[in-house]
């Protein structure tokens, strides 16, 4: 894979941060398709960088071979937004609070943190060796 | 994102414009930050007045630059931090880390 791909309401990117980008332009236009506003637009893309981010680095190794998805839906007055990765599974819970004052000067490891803050809801599914998806359901 | 910079009364401003989220934005505010440090320039403003938002990788760069800066007898400070902003700092507790001032004015001054 070597450009973002669009179906529908998916887009798929090769794992690298230059599509991060194409991410958030396709994620903006779909979110005000919706009609959600200009502040909840930014709380969804912060989150949904996040995840990509992660699923970049951390699920598929920044190994441009292996791709990103991200799914976006509207469903009950809930926005709600799937990101799978094709690596080998990440736990979530190997994360420490990066707002325990050992921790505030570190310069990686708020992601997920900031995403479960601005989101109602986060679940992860890992799939040891088929990947991780992670879905972010925000109440309109 | 794009990045413009200037002197003011020999404080380095950077000024950051759009969304930082990861990827070559994201390079250069780092590689501007440590360029800065490299000829000396210590003492280091970064004006969030045209930042949208920015995510933890963002985040990461400014703690970055803010160590990498004490640990050279330098800082950095923030101005005109906006409400995205604001509430991801409050969120992360990263405000208590971060001088932050309601203008570069105020901000060069406080030096």
């Amino acid at each position: 894979m070597k450009k973002p791909t669009i179906v529908g309401n998916t887009i798929s990117i090769p794992s690298s941060q230059d599509f991060l980008v194409d991410v958030d332009s396709f994620l903006e236009g779909k979110l005000r398709g919706f009609g959600v506003d200009d502040s909840m637009v930014a709380d969804i893309a912060i989150s949904v960088t996040e995840i990509v981010n992660n699923a970049i680095v951390h699920g598929n190794k920044s190994d441009p071979g292996k791709a990103v998805t991200i799914e976006v839906s509207k469903d009950n007055g809930a926005v709600l937004i799937t990101i799978s990765d094709e690596g080998n599974g990440f736990d979530p819970g190997s994360v420490q609070s990066p707002i325990d004052e050992n921790n505030l000067m570190r310069e990686v490891g708020r992601g997920i943190f900031i995403v479960r803050s601005l989101m109602d809801d986060v679940v992860f599914e890992i799939r040891r060796g088929k990947g991780t998806s992670v879905t972010i359901t925000k109440k309109l | 994102m794009k990045l413009n910079h200037y002197e003011k009364d020999g404080i380095a401003i950077l000024e950051p414009k759009g969304k930082i989220m990861g990827g070559p934005d994201a390079t250069l505010l780092h590689d501007q930050l440590h360029e800065f440090i490299e000829k000396g320039k210590k003492k280091v403003v970064v004006d969030m007045a045209q930042v949208e938002w920015m995510n933890s990788t963002g985040l990461g760069i400014l703690i970055s630059g803010l160590t990498t800066l004490r640990n050279n007898q330098g800082e950095l400070k923030l101005a005109n931090v906006t409400g995205k902003i604001q509430s991801l700092l409050t969120i992360t507790k990263l405000i208590t880390v971060f001088e932050a001032f309601d203008s570069v004015e105020e901000a060069v001054k406080s030096f």
